[in-house]
């Protein structure tokens, strides 16, 4: 298994449809950072995130035979990740998310520069967060995740012109609420 | 919202080189990419991996087995019907009982906890744990050593509280956990190791 843990998704994919599902912890691991800082930052809470992540992979799992192409496993998984994060959002839009509990909570032994990062880092999500969910999620996905035009069509459903729009107004929108932050 | 120069979308869409910008577009440049690397390299968040492999590998009650319980434990039940309708419910429950579920249950109820199986065991060719949660059968719960230092482990879901568990290994040697401290009697001369499982605190 430990040389199988460098192996091509779609080789993995082929492993655990042969039966051995615990080969699913290699993609998990490989996976979970991206998926778990993109929901992170479109659910503006981690604990939410972890929830909509962990029910993306086991419904991921579950359907894993039914994936058309395994060398695209990554995207399927953002397509999954995002619709759980449009769900959860879609469960509280009624309730507004206080700011202040999702700020970055620095650790009081960082150094002043780290401070100052965390600080930043704080202002960024707050204007992250007054974008649409589809804007944040356009921008989170060319921006943070560094998928192309092409995989970004594949996860949405959208055609490319729309989401280069939509990651133009992202930008835009997200240059003035960085403005208003200050 | 005011508009960007296109350009600056162009050099961010890499269909054009940053060098044909003036200072004063790339420095809008350079703040949106400012801005997104913080996003991307914001703290690490905690893995998730534990939780979902513990949901996948969760020993599974049949349907059978569920509504057997159901059965056997205490209910009042009232029912009045014809009986063409009595056949209609016999070929639903049927339906419920022969069906296979697959799956759709939450991650973890509020009286779960996730329960971690160590054991070291060199040159084992497998490693099962066993309790009530399997019937004290093999084949249910099997550890692994993906990369063979002779630790095996697993991770599964259990209803909170104390649970006994043995280890077997190759399929024959029953091994009280010698990690476990704490154990119990199992009435025939043997100790079986116990484990409490804590509800995941959310």
């Amino acid at each position: 298994m430990s040389g199988f843990a460098d192996a091509p998704d779609a080789d993995v994919i082929a492993r655990i449809l042969a039966g051995d599902g615990d080969a699913f912890g290699i993609l998990i691991r490989r996976h979970e950072a991206g998926l778990l800082r993109f929901a992170t930052r479109m659910l503006g809470s981690a604990d939410a995130a972890a929830d909509a992540v962990a029910e993306a992979l086991i419904r991921a799992y579950r359907h894993l035979a039914s994936l058309d192409d395994p060398t695209r496993f990554r995207t399927w998984l953002y397509r999954i990740v995002a619709n759980r994060c449009k769900s959860h959002l879609g469960r509280r839009s009624a309730q507004r998310v206080s700011l202040e509990e999702a700020a970055p909570v620095p650790d009081p032994h960082d150094e002043e520069a780290e401070l100052e990062r965390a600080e930043q880092l704080g202002l960024v999500e707050r204007a992250l967060r007054t974008l649409s969910p589809e804007k944040r999620e356009a921008f989170l996905l060319k921006h943070v995740e560094g998928l192309s035009y092409e995989e970004m069509a594949a996860l949405t459903g959208e055609r490319i012109p729309t989401l280069k729009m939509r990651v133009h107004r992202a930008r835009e929108a997200l240059l003035e609420a960085l403005k208003e932050h200050r | 919202m005011s508009r960007l120069d296109p350009r600056i979308h162009q050099v961010l869409d890499g269909e054009l080189p940053p060098e044909r910008l003036a200072p004063e577009l790339r420095a809008v440049v350079l703040r949106l990419e400012r801005a997104a690397g913080l996003l991307r390299a914001g703290p690490a968040p905690a893995s998730v991996a534990d939780r979902v492999l513990a949901a996948l590998h969760r020993p599974e009650t049949s349907r059978a087995r569920r509504v057997l319980q159901w059965l056997t434990e205490r209910h009042v039940v009232t029912i009045a019907m014809r009986p063409v309708w009595s056949l209609a419910l016999a070929a639903i429950l049927a339906t419920v009982i022969l069906v296979p579920d697959h799956g759709g249950a939450p991650l973890l109820g509020a009286q779960e906890g996730i329960a971690r199986f160590v054991g070291h065991f060199p040159g084992a060719r497998s490693v099962d744990v066993v309790g009530p949660f399997t019937d004290w059968h093999t084949g249910v719960v099997a550890l692994r050593d993906d990369d063979n230092d002779g630790v095996w482990s697993a991770v599964i879901v259990l209803p909170a509280g104390t649970h006994e568990y043995m280890f077997v290994v190759d399929g024959e040697r029953w091994v009280a956990d010698p990690l476990a401290g704490r154990y119990v009697s199992d009435g025939f001369g043997r100790q079986n190791a116990l484990l409490i499982v804590r509800p995941v605190s959310r």
